[in-house]
C-alpha cells in the first residue's frame, strides 16, 4: 500500500498522512497487527522529506494508533478494537462542515442539500474488494 | 558544538555595497532543518547563502556554522559542508568523470559509490568535457559534487532551476538516501544523522515538498521564519478586517487587494474566517 500525498495541498503533508491512516483504520482497511510501509519508501515514493513521515507515524504512535515493532517498523496497535460508530462519524464530520459551508455561502437550502447528499449517497457504491 | 545550538546561526548581519544588501539578519537553523529561503530575484538570497558559508565578508555582523565563524571554516566544518552556488565554479577543461575524481581527492568522506548512484539517479553523463555540458546537466554535476561526500550541512542557490520535473523529483530524493539514520553518533557522543539544508528556489511547488522551515526575504530583511506545516496550519487569507483584529496577528497586508494574511494563533476567533494558502500564494502576499 501507499498513501495518496498531495504536497501542493493546503493541508500539511503529515497531516495527510495521519488522516489517512486514521480512516483506513477505521474503515477496516488496516487491521490490528498490519504493517505500514517504512518511512524511507514513503519518502521516496512521493520525493518528500523523510522526517514529514516520521512525525506523522509519531503522532499516531503517541495516539496509540500505531506500534513501533523493532526491525519490522510500525504496525497498527493490537489494542485497537473495531473503530466504535462515534468514532466514523468524527471522521465524516469535517466534511460535512465543509459542506454545510458551502450550502451557506451559494445560499441552497436545507432540504436542497439534504436530497443532494441523499442523491450522492444513492450513486455511491463502494469499491469492489477482491 | 551542543545538540540543541543552532547548526547555521546568523546574528545581526547587513551587508552595504553602495546600497543595503542584507538588512540586520537574525536566523538560527536547527539541526535537521529543511529551510526553503524565498524571495524575489535581488532579494538577497544568494548573497546570504554566500555570507553563511564564508564566501562574503559582511559589513556588520556574522554567521557560524557548525558553531565556527564563517569567515574562518575550520577542515573539519569545511569537510562536512556542501555548497552548490547558483553560477557553480567548475573545471570546464575537464572531463566529467575527471571532475568528480579531482574533487573527491579533498575530501576524506567522499564515496566513490555514492558519487555514482547519485550521478546515476540525476542521469549526469560522465564523459565529455564539462564545458560541452547543458547548463542542466551542469547543473547535476554541481549538485553531484556536494552531495557525495555525505555533508551534514549543505547550501544550495537555486539548485534546481535549469532541471525537469522528473530530475527535480529525484534531486529531492537524492537529499535524504543516503544518511546513517539515527544510528551514528559523532565524536562526542551526540546523535548526527540528520542533515541540514538551506535551498534558495523560485519553484516554490518543489519546496512544499521537502521543507520544514521557510525563511522569506524581501529587500535584504527577512521577513518571516516558521515551520512551514505552522505557517500551513495557522495562516489564513482573510478580506481585509474591521478593527477587532488584534494589529500583531496581521502577518501582512495587501490593501491594492483589500485582503491580509495573518496568523491566527493570535487571533483564533478569525480562524474559520479566511482560507490557508499555499507557498506560491503566501510569497506573493508577502511581496505584494
Amino acid at each position: 500500500m501507499n498513501f495518496d500525498i498531495f504536497p501542493n495541498a493546503p493541508t500539511p503533508i503529515y497531516r495527510q498522512i495521519v488522516e489517512q491512516v486514521r480512516r483506513l483504520v477505521a474503515s477496516g482497511q488496516m487491521r490490528p497487527g498490519d504493517d505500514l510501509p517504512s518511512v524511507r519508501v514513503v519518502a521516496l515514493h512521493h520525493a518528500i522529506n523523510p522526517m514529514t513521515v516520521s512525525k506523522a507515524y509519531s503522532l499516531l504512535e503517541t495516539e496509540g494508533l500505531l506500534e513501533r515493532r523493532r526491525g519490522v517498523g510500525m504496525v497498527i496497535a493490537k489494542s485497537m478494537s473495531k473503530s466504535s460508530r462515534q468514532d466514523k462519524l468524527a471522521l465524516l464530520q469535517p466534511t460535512l462542515l465543509s459542506a454545510a459551508q458551502v450550502t451557506r455561502e451559494l445560499g441552497i437550502s436545507d432540504a436542497q442539500a439534504m436530497a443532494a447528499f441523499q442523491t450522492c449517497l444513492n450513486e455511491w457504491t463502494p469499491k469492489e474488494t477482491p | 558544538m551542543k545538540p540543541n545550538d543552532a547548526v547555521i546561526q546568523v546574528s545581526d548581519l547587513s551587508l552595504y555595497i553602495d546600497t543595503t544588501i542584507l538588512d540586520h539578519i537574525n536566523l538560527s537553523i536547527p539541526r535537521g532543518a529543511v529551510v526553503g529561503l524565498v524571495g524575489r530575484n535581488g532579494a538577497g538570497k544568494s548573497t546570504l547563502l554566500r555570507c553563511m558559508v564564508g564566501l562574503t565578508e559582511p559589513t556588520q555582523g556574522a554567521a557560524k556554522l557548525l558553531g565556527c565563524p564563517a569567515l574562518d571554516l575550520s577542515d573539519p566544518v569545511r569537510e562536512r559542508l556542501g555548497y552548490v552556488a547558483q553560477t557553480p565554479d567548475l573545471f570546464e577543461w575537464m572531463e566529467v568523470h575527471e571532475h568528480l575524481r579531482a574533487i573527491g581527492r579533498a575530501y576524506p568522506r567522499w564515496n566513490e559509490e555514492r558519487c555514482l548512484v547519485l550521478a546515476c539517479r540525476l542521469g549526469l553523463p560522465m564523459g565529455g568535457r564539462v564545458k560541452n555540458l547543458s547548463v542542466g546537466d551542469q547543473q547535476k554535476l554541481a549538485v553531484v559534487l556536494a552531495l557525495a561526500h555525505d555533508p551534514d550541512v549543505l547550501l544550495l542557490d537555486e539548485p534546481v532551476s535549469n532541471l525537469d520535473p522528473m530530475t527535480r523529483n529525484e534531486f529531492m530524493r537524492s537529499l535524504f538516501v543516503d544518511r546513517r539514520l539515527g544510528e551514528e553518533t559523532d565524536e562526542r557522543g551526540v546523535l548526527d544523522a540528520e542533515r541540514t539544508i538551506v535551498i534558495s528556489s523560485h519553484l516554490l511547488s518543489d519546496l512544499e515538498r521537502v521543507v520544514s522551515h521557510v525563511a522569506f526575504i524581501r529587500q535584504g530583511r527577512l521577513q518571516l521564519f516558521e515551520a512551514w506545516d505552522a505557517m500551513l496550519e495557522h495562516f489564513r487569507l482573510i478580506p481585509q478586517p474591521g478593527s477587532d483584529l488584534p494589529r500583531a496577528a496581521v502577518v501582512c497586508q495587501n490593501p491594492a487587494a483589500a485582503q491580509c494574511v495573518i496568523d491566527t494563533r493570535l487571533a483564533p476567533v478569525w480562524a474559520d474566517k479566511g482560507r490557508a494558502l499555499s507557498l506560491d500564494e503566501l510569497f506573493m502576499e508577502l511581496n505584494s
